[in-house]
């Protein structure tokens, strides 16, 4: 047993019971972490509408690969601008399809018909079923968001591949 | 009986006990410590820091769509950032300058087109996929979307998603007459 002279004794600290640690500033970094971490989670919201250029298309394109009939059944949805809509007096959409007349689907107060739209695509689809490759061409001064439009109505009827071309156009009044 | 009762209880000098009460203890912070501790490490293992590059700038009207693709695993990818009056280009939101210099100045092509040159390799160095992300506002005409899809896909680009807002009933909620 330890000996202490009486004036060690006077300087030893009486015993208590044991602490417990302090949370406090770990529940702070944890409190800034946690929101911060949050906002990173939610970022993903947007959607993604894919194209593939990897089979080296002109002007763009998915991939899928090219059976020897596709050309034949090359269904082309041209989105038809402003541009076009002075020189040749038409604003809308045209639908060319090997074998079949051109559908020309007219816009309403300046703004593309998808409505009409969706039901060609859908008609497409009944008679070519097995069909998944379109093409989209739009003139450049269409807006972006109707192009996205265009190719998302194309997909959700099942032409997953959906080729992108822009064509070089020049208008004459 | 009753009396003696009654005398009892009008007696002053009975000594009256009050119950004691417990001390108060501390709120204990422990428990909740270790909600947020598995909540952090849920969250740690679910942040994905490719989303970064994905999410949403505000001063872009993204267009709204049905259809919703996947990423593709191991794929690189760069985001292009295109508002109606500035790009931004890659992780770092350089800037580019208008959307218009994509058209008209040939020395700010060539300088985007290095750039993501640069970044292919890059990825491809590191043995993912090359792919470009482009976020541009809606009511930007597609000739510039165009013209940075030519230069990526001539850079080296493989792939190319173009970013939007999920929106499965937008076409229920289009009016044609009023093109909401």
């Amino acid at each position: 047993m330890a000996y202490y002279k009486p004036s060690a004794m006077r300087q030893q600290k009486g015993q208590t019971t044991p602490q417990e640690p302090n949370l406090v500033p770990i529940m702070n970094l944890f409190l800034t972490i946690i929101p911060f971490m949050m906002m990173m989670v939610v970022v993903s919201q947007l959607a993604l509408v894919a194209l593939n250029f990897s089979q080296g298309e002109g002007g763009g394109g998915s991939g899928g690969g090219g059976g020897g009939n596709t050309k034949a059944d090359k269904v082309e949805i041209h989105i038809l601008g402003n541009g076009y809509a002075k020189a040749n007096g038409f604003l809308g959409m045209e639908i060319r399809e090997p074998g079949m007349d051109t559908k020309q689907i007219a816009a309403i107060n300046k703004n593309y018909d998808y409505v009409a739209l969706e039901n060609a695509i859908k008609d497409i689809r009944a008679r070519k079923a097995n069909l998944i490759d379109i093409t989209v061409l739009v003139h450049p001064d269409v807006l972006y968001g109707d192009l996205i439009r265009t190719i998302d109505l194309c997909k959700t009827n099942g032409f997953t591949q959906v080729h992108y071309t822009a064509p070089k156009v020049q208008y004459y009044y | 009986m009753r009396i003696r009762d009654r005398l009892h209880s009008s007696d002053k000098s009975r000594r009256k006990v009050r119950r004691k009460y417990d001390e108060i203890k501390g709120l204990s912070i422990t428990s909740l410590l270790d909600v947020l501790t598995i909540i952090l490490v849920f969250l740690m293992k679910n942040v994905n820091m490719e989303s970064t590059k994905l999410s949403a700038v505000q001063g872009i009207q993204y267009p709204s769509t049905i259809t919703n693709d996947a990423l593709l695993a191991k794929t690189g990818t760069t985001p292009i950032k295109v508002f109606t009056d500035k790009v931004l280009v890659g992780i770092e939101s350089l800037s580019f300058g208008s959307p218009a210099d994509l058209l008209q100045n040939a020395q700010k092509r060539s300088d985007i087109s290095k750039y993501l040159e640069l970044e292919a390799a890059d990825i491809v160095k590191a043995g993912q996929e090359t792919c470009l992300v482009v976020q541009a506002d809606r009511y930007i005409p597609c000739d510039y979307i165009t013209e940075i899809v030519r230069i990526a896909t001539a850079s080296g680009y493989t792939y190319i998603y173009f970013a939007t807002l999920e929106d499965a009933d937008w076409l229920k909620n289009y009016n044609v007459s009023s093109a909401q």
